[in-house]
Order: C-alpha cells, then sequence, then structure tokens
C-alpha cells in the first residue's frame, strides 16, 4: 500500500536548480538547396554516398567531421542528422551543399531550420516510475488535460512523460536517466530538465 | 425536410443485415453498423480470452467512446478492439496480458500496443500498473504442480515481493519476473521444472530469465535458506540492477580518465627529463670543442660537467626566462580573450602573479616579440570576437556561405573518373532489376503517348469518367447527378422539384414507382433489399 500523497503540481519551486546540464546527443535539420537534383549523377561520383531508388528515393551521403548523415532528395531538399550542436548541424549542412555544389548542381542554401533537438543526462538516484505514473494521471484527471504519462513495462521500460509547456517529451528510466526530445531550441530542453528535477526528486529512492 | 441518406445507406449495402441492427434514428446507419460490428468483434475475442459479460459491456463502452471520437479512422477494427479488451483487462485486473491478444490476433504486441496507449490517452482512462503478483496464479496453474500448487504459489508471491522491495522489476516485462519466481519456488518444493518448461508457458526469453536469476543471485536475500527466507525479511533495499550498471560504468570511465591523466602527468615529467637531457648534451658537445680541446678527454668530461653545470644553471635560467616570457605573452592573449567573453578577473591577476620574474633574456636580446609589436593585436581581436558573433544570419539570397569549409576536405568525398566508372559499374548491377522497370515503364508510356491515350496519372483507384450532365432545371440536374451516385432509389424526387418552390416538409413515399421508372441503371440486390427495410422508418420519419 503506498502512503497517500497530495496531487503533485509540476511547477518548479523557485528554489534550487538541479546543477546538472542535459547534453545534446542529436539534432535533425532540413534545408532547401533549391534546385533540381539528378541523385544517379550524385550517388556515383560521391565517395561517402549510397542510393537505393528501390528502398528509398533519396541519396544516403555522410560525412567524417561533424559526423553526420544526410538524406538528399530529388527535389532539392536535404535532411541533415546527428550533429551534436546547432552549429555542427549548420556546418555539416553547409558541406553537405558544397559536396552537392562540386558535383554540378547549382545548390543553395536557403531555409536551414532545426526541426528536433535530443538530450540525456542522468539525475544520479533511482527513481520510482510506478509513484510517478500515479500522481501524475492523478493530477491530470482533475485538471481534464490529456494524461500525459505512460508506463508500460510490457511495451517498454521508460516512462513517457509528455510536458505541456515547453512541449517536450521526457523518457525517464529507473536508472535516473532521462532522455529529452521534440525541441525546437536548447532552451526548451533546459527548460523541461528543470522543470521535471523537482518532480523526479520527489520519487527518488530512498537510501 | 428531406433528409439525404447517403452514407447510411451505403453503409448498409456493405453488410446485409435483415431484421436485426437497426435504429430508428436513420440518420446514423452507418455508425450502427460499426457499433454492431464491433460488439460482435468484441464479443467473439473476449469469449476466447474467457472475459466475464461485465468485462465484455465495459469493453464495448470503450469501443463506444472511441467511435464518437472518431479513433476507428484509419486503424484496422481489430487493433481497436483488441485494445479495448486490453483496457479492460488492466482495469480489472485480470491477468490477461497484451501478449495473449497480440497471439490470437497474430498481430505484432508493439503495434497492439500503440493502439492501446493511444487509446487510454484519448479516453483519459488511467490504466493501472501492472502488478506481477497477478499473474503468479495463472502461471502456476499452467505449470501443473497439483496438490502443492497452493504452496508453491504462495513461495512465488513471497519472492516476488521480496523482488520488488529490490526494485528489480520497474521497467521489466512482469512475466519474466514471475518466471523466475516461479523457477524458484517450484525448485524449493522440490519440483524440477526445468528453464524450458516455465518459458514455454511464460513467454519469455531463456536469456532474460536467466538473467533475473542473475539479478535476483545478487541481491542479499538468495543467501538465506529456505526457512530463513520464509520467516525473515530484510531491512536493507537494493537499487535497481540498471542503476548498479550505471554506477559501475561511471567508476571505470573516471578510474580511465585518472589514470590517462596520471600517465600524461609521468610522460609529462619524463619528456621535461628527456629535454633537459638533451640540452645538456647539446651544450656540452660545443663548449668542449672550444674551450677545453687542450685538455685529456676524461679530465675535460669532469671539468666538462661541472663548468657545464655552472653555465647550465644561467642558461637554465635564462630559458626558464625565456619559457616565462613567452608565456606570459600566451598568458595576455588569453586574459585578452576573457575581457572579451566577459569571464572572471580572479584567475588574470592570478595568473600574472605566478609568472611575474624579471626575464634575463630580454634583457639580452631585447624586447620579445609581443602581440602588439608585431601588430596583430586588432587581427587577434577580431578572431576571438568573431565566436561570439550570431553565426545563424542568413545571406539575402540564400548564396551558401562558404566560410570554415576545407574545400580540400570536401574534394576527398568526390571520386576521380576511373573511380567514378568502377562504381557506376556496380551500381548498374546492384540495381538491374530497379532500371529494368523503370525502362519498361517508360516505354509503356511513351507507346501510350503515341497511341494517345497516356494519362499523366495512373493511380491505383481508376477515377470513373462521367459524362457531363444535361439537363434544363436544377431539380433535373440533381435527379440526373442522383442517378449516377446510384443512390436514386431512395430519394423522393417530388420533394426535390418542390424544394426550389419552398414546398412542403412533408415526404411522401412513392417508393415503387419513383423505383421502377427513375432506376434505367443497374440496381443490385443488396440495394434493393435496403429499400424494401427502410420503407417503415421512412414514413415514421414523414409522421413526424
Amino acid at each position: 500500500p503506498l502512503t497517500p500523497m497530495t496531487p503533485m503540481t509540476p511547477v518548479t519551486p523557485a528554489s534550487e536548480s538541479s546543477g546538472i546540464v542535459p547534453q545534446l546527443q542529436n539534432i535533425v535539420s532540413t534545408v532547401n538547396l533549391a534546385c533540381k537534383l539528378d541523385l544517379k549523377n550524385i550517388a556515383l561520383h560521391a565517395r561517402n554516398a549510397e542510393y537505393n531508388p528501390k528502398r528509398f528515393a533519396a541519396v544516403i551521403m555522410r560525412i567524417r567531421e561533424p559526423r553526420t548523415t544526410a538524406l538528399i532528395f530529388s527535389s532539392g531538399k536535404m535532411v541533415c542528422t546527428g550533429a551534436k550542436s546547432e552549429e555542427q548541424s549548420r556546418l555539416a549542412a553547409r558541406k553537405y551543399a558544397r559536396v552537392v555544389q562540386k558535383l554540378g548542381f547549382p545548390a543553395k542554401f536557403l531555409d536551414f531550420k532545426i526541426q528536433n533537438m535530443v538530450g540525456s543526462c542522468d539525475v544520479r538516484f533511482p527513481i520510482r516510475l510506478e509513484g510517478l505514473v500515479l500522481t501524475h494521471q492523478q493530477f491530470s484527471r482533475d485538471v481534464e488535460v490529456r494524461v500525459t504519462t505512460a508506463y508500460e513495462p510490457e511495451l517498454f521500460p521508460g516512462l513517457i512523460y509528455r510536458m505541456v509547456k515547453p512541449r517536450i517529451v521526457l523518457l525517464i528510466f529507473v536508472s535516473g536517466k532521462v532522455v529529452l526530445t521534440g525541441a525546437k531550441e536548447r532552451s526548451e530542453i533546459y527548460e523541461a530538465f528543470e522543470n521535471i528535477y523537482p518532480i523526479l526528486k520527489g520519487f527518488k529512492k530512498a537510501s | 425536410s428531406v433528409v439525404f441518406f447517403f452514407s447510411s445507406l451505403i453503409g448498409a449495402g456493405k453488410t446485409p443485415t435483415l431484421g436485426g441492427g437497426f435504429h430508428a434514428n436513420l440518420g446514423k446507419e452507418s455508425r450502427a453498423q460499426t457499433l454492431q460490428n464491433g460488439k460482435r468483434q468484441i464479443h467473439h475475442l473476449g469469449n476466447q480470452l474467457q472475459l466475464n459479460q461485465h468485462c465484455l459491456d465495459t469493453a464495448f463502452n470503450f469501443f463506444k467512446m472511441a467511435v464518437s471520437k472518431h479513433l476507428t479512422r484509419g486503424r484496422k477494427m481489430t487493433h481497436v478492439i483488441a485494445a479495448c479488451l486490453y483496457l479492460v483487462c488492466r482495469t480489472e485486473g485480470t491477468p490477461h496480458m497484451l501478449l495473449d491478444l497480440s497471439d490470437l490476433l497474430q498481430v505484432n504486441v508493439y503495434v497492439l500496443g500503440k493502439t492501446f496507449l493511444l487509446l487510454a490517452r484519448e479516453l483519459c482512462i488511467n490504466a493501472p500498473a501492472i502488478d506481477p503478483c497477478l499473474y503468479i496464479p495463472r502461471f502456476a496453474h499452467m505449470l501443473e504442480f497439483g496438490d502443492k500448487n497452493h504452496e508453491v504459489s504462495m513461495t512465488a508471491l513471497r519472492l516476488l515481493q521480496r523482488m520488488k522491495r529490490d526494485w528489480m522489476h520497474t521497467g521489466r516485462r512482469p512475466s519474466g519476473l514471475c518466471g523466475a519466481a516461479l523457477l524458484v519456488a517450484a525448485r524449493m518444493h522440490d519440483f524440477r521444472r526445468t528453464v524450458k518448461e516455465v518459458i514455454r508457458v511464460v513467454k519469455v526469453c531463456e536469456s532474460t530469465l536467466r538473467k533475473r536469476l542473475t539479478e535476483f543471485e545478487d541481491t542479499p536475500t538468495s543467501q538465506l535458506t529456505i526457512d530463513e527466507f520464509m520467516k525473515i525479511d530484510l531491512e536493507e533495499e537494493c537499487d535497481p540492477p540498471s542503476f548498479t550498471a550505471g554506477q559501475k560504468k561511471l567508476k571505470i570511465q573516471q578510474l580511465e580518465k585518472a589514470l590517462s591523466k596520471k600517465l600524461e602527468d609521468f610522460e609529462g615529467e619524463i619528456s621535461s627529463y628527456q629535454d633537459e637531457i638533451e640540452i645538456e648534451l647539446e651544450n656540452s658537445r660545443p663548449k668542449a670543442k672550444g674551450v677545453f680541446a687542450n685538455f685529456t678527454k676524461d679530465d675535460s668530461i669532469e671539468d666538462n660537467t661541472s663548468s657545464i653545470l655552472g653555465e647550465e644553471e644561467a642558461e637554465d635560467e635564462e630559458l626558464e626566462a625565456a619559457a616565462n616570457h613567452l608565456n606570459k605573452d600566451f598568458c595576455n592573449e588569453l586574459h585578452e580573450k576573457d575581457r572579451v567573453k566577459k569571464n572572471e578577473d580572479g584567475e588574470c591577476k592570478n595568473g600574472n602573479e605566478a609568472l611575474v620574474r624579471p626575464p634575463a633574456l630580454e634583457s639580452l636580446l631585447g624586447p620579445l616579440p609581443t602581440a602588439a609589436s608585431l601588430g596583430i593585436t586588432e587581427s587577434i581581436k577580431e578572431c576571438i570576437s568573431t565566436k561570439d558573433q550570431e553565426p545563424g544570419e542568413n545571406t539575402g539570397d540564400g548564396e551558401l556561405d562558404l566560410s570554415g569549409i576545407d574545400d580540400s576536405e570536401i574534394d576527398r568525398y568526390i571520386l576521380n573518373e576511373t573511380e567514378a566508372q568502377i562504381k557506376a559499374e556496380l551500381w548498374m548491377k546492384e540495381n538491374a532489376d530497379y532500371l529494368k522497370e523503370q525502362k519498361e515503364k517508360e516505354a509503356r508510356i511513351a507507346k501510350e503517348k503515341e497511341l494517345g491515350i497516356y494519362k499523366e496519372h495512373k493511380p491505383k483507384k481508376s477515377a470513373k469518367k462521367r459524362e457531363p450532365i444535361q439537363a434544363s432545371t436544377a431539380g433535373e440536374a440533381i435527379e440526373k447527378m442522383l442517378e449516377q451516385k446510384k443512390i436514386s432509389s431512395k430519394i423522393n424526387y417530388n420533394v426535390l422539384r418542390d424544394l426550389n418552390s419552398k414546398g412542403s416538409n412533408t415526404p411522401k413515399k412513392e417508393d415503387d414507382s419513383t423505383d421502377d421508372s427513375t432506376n434505367t441503371k443497374k440496381l443490385s440486390r443488396r440495394k434493393s433489399i435496403a429499400s424494401r427495410n427502410i420503407a417503415n422508418p421512412v414514413n415514421s420519419v414523414g409522421k413526424r
């Protein structure tokens, strides 16, 4: 039997900050090269490109520095993934555009936009996920908001917490590791973590 | 008013129901069909799971809610049904796993899980977390312990509670834990259940079961004897295994870091010794030639070393001084950087004090080159400050900004002639099938173009080509349109004609006559059946 707890509202107390900074692990960005591309040509003249038209209608290109992967489509649009910072993502995208330019296409660099950022960190204490999902389901029922937490050990070992503001999805694991995703800006990740940290402390395993 | 029953009639057409399964409220025919269908499937599936009537009714309520929120759109009905049933199982606490449903339907359990999570979220229903203790009676029964079933179950439950207290169950599939608990309980009561038998019942992998057993072995409770275990409850709670593994990893990483740092320090010391020795050797050789050439070798060496050392010290000082001066310059640059970035000044001051030593070398050689004297302070400042600038500014015309891109690096990513040829050959071979398909497609398009029947798009659904409707009045046009859409048999055309003139509200049904007269197109059997069925309700609508 759980000790009765008043439902905790997920509002950050203005007191201490966690002192832990989430590390960015992956950035997904898109850019428009603004010219039609001949994918076969690109694939056959670039060392680091693969193209399987049967499987997927884009060229998959990789560069070593920054270590990233790009999907280049025949419309001229490009997706760049794998960078660890916004600057690196932009630099990598520019390098890919430069490769395409050198292969003879009039590539530009329009509308570079970061679409998703993933961060992770470790709170260094075990977290009682069953308790967390219980009280947060109660909270959402009171305010008639959609259920913001899902913990299904049969499907996934972590708890999926959908924060409303900022709009971030957090994967919380019993070992204390937290993954934050869905951000368009770095500050959203930091803010989300600062919001969740006091809640997680409330479910720390008493050692 | 006339109500057009388009959607309802199409729905009715699909599954011919004679008599049963429809409502007086005709506008929701299709909805009724869906619910009816859903109810049937729920009962069918629920009976296979041996759920009682109450559960089935609750599941049907969930389904009704789902349909009203349009959650069935774009999803397989069977998935939604399964999700409703599983939701009931969770809220009622029955020992059914999602895996059971997946087995029955032969659908991937994660696909069902996705639908289930969505359903729970949209319906705002809190499914309480699964307690592995729920599964014990079911699995114990399947393992056939005979008379001792109850005892083994009790022991397994106790083991499971101990595992829960040792934080082994968070994030793990409950069936895996049950399997481990039952295996140990069986052995404790002298039943020789093998791992294979247990996993067949519990539906987990062998390695998972072994892992759970190993984790349990690591807890202090595993050291107790059987009797002790049944009586004693250890106070201490263990950390979850993933946490301890994570901590171990961290420690190893820290140790490695410390080790490598120590190695670096040692290497630094060794290299500094090396440097000193080399300097000495260098100094000793030319000096020996010049000054001590007259002396015998042995004496000279001795004298060399002493005098060398004597001079060495002075040289040392000079070298140290030179090094310090250069360091001071470097420190100054660093300080400039710090000032630009507005960092703490404390460090600067400390740094300066530590390195203040009157440079003897400077007096000898005159002022050594500093950034200022070389005239590059400005450029250094620029270089430092460009780091702080907003690097995301878009050039107005979208031209690719090439700063920071090394052209030679990019060139390395491009193949030369021979390499490109080889790659082209390989690629052609790999993708021969695809290329063949493309050629055939192009040939087909070209041929069709020649024959003049080429269509730009050939989607799977062929678009019906309709002749343009020619009618004199709007009413007639509507009639003909309805004919084409094959819904004509239900429409009362008299009312339609009256619409323009804002006619009466009572629809007079002239079914049979209108049917025969207007239906020149082929009328399928199902429509006629449906029309017969609808006869009464339409009249009731008319009576309103």
